[in-house]
């Protein structure tokens, strides 16, 4: 610090800003630090990496299908193929399908829904709770008798009655998602302002004359995240869970490159010996929530403000 | 900033210069709510009817125990919270303040339709909850507080550039390099530097946060400061400096304080004038020398002899003299219910020179009774017809025999017996009857010297 002590004696003050972008980048650099330490939630993200660039480089794994990218190819003239076919490394399902396609480019309909369900979930929630928590009163009430209404009713259940209703397809699956998850947010959103609102912090911004836009903005919100991020990372793993299990009941379109669709296509085989298709369609899913559980485990333990650095 | 430039900077003269926050009876309730309805149900008093002045330039402390209320009023005076009734008064000229006054006595209904426009007028041209955009502003500006907790008063994602840039961001007063710059002469004047500029709070001292808050209230060269407990959480030796460095800055810019703490030996360093709170109201005002040497309240007597104080000073140590040859007052008993404070003096239920005028009330008696172990025993049911008028019913007519005897007998509760004015049984029941008895005003007994106790309101003092 004596160096940087220098540098502001000798009057630059737009060394100032390197030297709050440095502040910032210390305190990033070392929550990050903090997480990767954690030889778990590596792991995590060792496993999501290898699956997002799975996701993102699909092409270039598996040839696109030129009936649709998302749809899995039909090789009628070899159902069942065992793995290690030359033409299937992966095998084939009893309908002809490519499980490697189906894995591959499962891998980035798996990160549309999470990233789609979760992106507008955490937004509508965190509208909802901030309406009930900071605005309060009249407006608190409103939302979490709202709140109460969907709590009621299991999110699975929820989920698969508004997807049948719709009709299947994924992007109903996704619309359905949406409806269910956003409950959760409002909730800890609502409970977060409600305590953050208690710090002194508060009442000495609108002292100073803040409005009441700007406390929220400065001081409400970026202290309140912190859980919401924790729960978005878990939910980015249950979310695909909950669509797969969806899309395994048959909500989502025939022949879908999804691993719920995968699964279901192979059971019928399971009994037969054809084991490959249900293993690796499942194991993707498995290691999909896994490694989201793991990285949100972690996230939890390095953002909580009782374990935090100082 | 003419503001600044005009005022003064010798405190002595403080008199001359008018009051910057005028208290008018302020009361702040908040409701207690039960049931499934959640009706109100009754209202915990935590600021009662609260009257004074802080004079430009001085210092105003204000004390008492925890929960009494003087937190509550800080944050009122701060327009933090609306009052649910009276009001404050911000930077009333004094003829002004004397024209308030004289028509506040006065009963609505016999207010002439002048006077009561009058009234309208200095409310809302003076009344903080009542003041316009521009005035609001103005008021806020000159207005700052200092928190007593430094490490939630500072936003723990804020760099400290930010935190005390702030005030003047939000009142767009500089931004950029000037902003940094002025930060950078709020941090010297403090006592930091440049070289804290982009730290966050936590990489600071509870005596650094400290400065850092007071950095922020100066930032918009505000007149006044509420200053609510800002040493409590620092060791001592840090309290020390952080109370010097408000000193210096009032000598410097001709700062107002009100200074909250339940510390007397700060409060009497710090204060002009001192302020004693007791269950939300006022039990005793008055400049801080008189007050601690020529008290006049029992409770404030009992803060002083529960104070432990410096024997270094000889006046002190002459008090510690004093103080064993009469009889030193204690604090007994805990601070009642603010949601149902006791009738009349509300220090009555725990004053050991009490009498029998200070207002007991029948849920005295069975508190007293209770106390003393001589419970009431088979007492069922209390039937109030005023809070100094009940029936009190008993399981079988013995027990309420025995009651009444122990009642008439009473050895300790010498002024609570003298209150009562008729005892009497029938049946299975008590009637007792006490003296009913107002609030308790705050009377000036002396020159600036203000007292609610009636032993010196109305009896002219006592001898402990």
């Amino acid at each position: 610090m004596v160096d940087v002590a220098r540098t502001h004696a000798q009057g630059s003050l737009t060394a100032g800003r390197m030297e709050a972008f440095r502040t910032r980048a210390l305190r990033w650099g070392g929550i990050v630090r903090d997480t990767l330490r954690n030889p778990t939630t590596a792991i995590g993200l060792a496993i999501l990496t290898v699956i997002f660039a799975m996701a993102i480089f699909a092409p270039l794994i598996v040839a696109e299908n030129p009936q649709g990218a998302m749809q899995m190819p039909r090789d009628w003239g070899a159902p069942n193929m065992p793995p290690g076919s030359p033409d299937h490394p992966l095998g084939t399902t009893p309908q002809g399908g490519d499980v490697l396609y189906g894995i591959v480019w499962g891998a980035r309909t798996s990160l549309r829904l999470a990233l789609t369900v979760v992106g507008i979930t955490v937004l509508i929630g965190i509208a909802m709770g901030s309406i009930a928590g900071f605005l309060g009163g009249k407006w608190d009430e409103m939302v979490m008798r709202l709140v109460d209404v969907f709590l009621s009713i299991p999110e699975l259940i929820f989920a698969l009655a508004i997807a049948a209703a719709l009709g299947p397809s994924f992007g109903n699956i996704i619309l359905a998602l949406a409806v269910v998850f956003w409950v959760k947010y409002a909730r800890i959103m609502r409970g977060q302002i409600l305590q953050i609102k208690q710090n002194e912090y508060v009442d000495a911004a609108y002292v100073v004359g803040e409005s009441k836009w700007n406390v929220y903005r400065k001081d409400i919100l970026p202290n309140s995240l912190t859980p919401i991020v924790v729960q978005a990372t878990l939910d980015m793993g249950h979310v695909v869970l909950i669509g797969a299990t969806l899309s395994f009941i048959g909500l989502a379109e025939a022949g879908l490159a999804e691993w719920g669709n995968l699964v279901s296509e192979g059971q019928s085989g399971i009994a037969a010996g054809m084991w490959w298709v249900a293993t690796f369609a499942g194991g993707m899913v498995f290691l999909w929530s896994l490694a989201f559980n793991l990285v949100g485990d972690g996230l939890r333990d390095v953002l909580d403000p009782r374990t935090e650095r100082r | 900033m003419t503001a600044f430039e005009t005022r003064p900077t010798d405190p002595s003269a403080a008199a001359d210069r008018g009051d910057v926050i005028n208290v008018r009876g302020v009361r702040k309730y908040y409701p207690i709510k039960g049931g499934v309805l959640q009706r109100v149900t009754g209202h915990v008093k935590a600021v009662d009817g609260v009257t004074f002045d802080i004079p430009r330039g001085s210092t105003v402390g204000l004390v008492g125990e925890s929960g009494c209320g003087k937190t509550t009023l800080g944050r009122l005076i701060s327009g933090l919270l609306d009052p649910t009734d009276g009001g404050v008064y911000f930077g009333m000229p004094a003829a002004e303040r004397r024209r308030l006054d004289e028509l506040m006595t006065l009963p609505a209904e016999e207010r002439t339709s002048q006077q009561a426009t009058d009234l309208q007028t200095l409310t809302d041209g003076y009344r903080i909850d009542r003041l316009n955009r521009e005035q609001r502003r103005a008021y806020r500006r000159n207005c700052q507080v200092v928190f007593q907790d430094a490490f939630s008063s500072l936003n723990p994602r804020q760099l400290v550039r930010d935190i005390v840039g702030r005030p003047l961001k939000a009142f767009g007063e500089a931004s950029g390099d000037a902003l940094t710059q002025r930060v950078v002469e709020l941090l010297e004047q403090v006592g930091l530097g440049r070289q804290h500029l982009f730290r966050y709070p936590h990489q600071f001292s509870g005596g650094q946060r400290q400065r850092i808050s007071i950095a922020r209230a100066l930032a918009l060269d505000p007149e006044f400061m509420v200053l609510d407990e800002p040493t409590s959480a620092l060791d001592v030796s840090v309290q020390a400096q952080i109370l010097n460095l408000l000193h210096e800055l009032q000598r410097e810019l001709g700062l107002t304080y009100l200074f909250i703490s339940h510390d007397l030996n700060v409060v009497r360093h710090m204060s002009d004038e001192v302020v004693v709170m007791y269950l939300g109201q006022v039990a005793e005002a008055a400049p801080s020398e008189r007050l601690f040497t020529a008290t006049k309240h029992p409770y404030t007597e009992a803060l002083l002899a529960a104070n432990p104080s410096d024997d270094e000073d000889a006046e002190d140590a002459e008090d510690a003299e004093d103080a064993e040859d009469a009889e030193v007052i204690r604090l007994a008993g805990s601070v009642p219910d603010p949601a149902n404070p006791p009738q009349g003096c509300r220090f009555h239920t725990r004053c050991p020179v009490a009498v029998a005028s200070c207002g007991w009330e029948v849920d005295d008696v069975v508190r007293v009774a209770t106390e003393e172990g001589a419970s009431l025993e088979g007492l069922s049911d209390v039937e109030r017809r005023t809070p100094f008028d009940a029936t009190l019913r008993f399981e079988s007519e013995p027990l309420a025999q025995a009651a009444l005897r122990m009642l008439r007998s009473d050895g300790r509760s010498g002024p609570m017996a003298d209150a009562i004015i008729r005892l009497e049984h029938s049946g299975d029941s008590v009637d007792v009857v006490l003296r009913p008895r107002g609030d308790v005003p705050l009377v000036e007994v002396e020159p600036q010297h203000r007292t609610s106790c009636v032993l010196f309101t109305e009896y002219g003092g006592y001898t402990a």
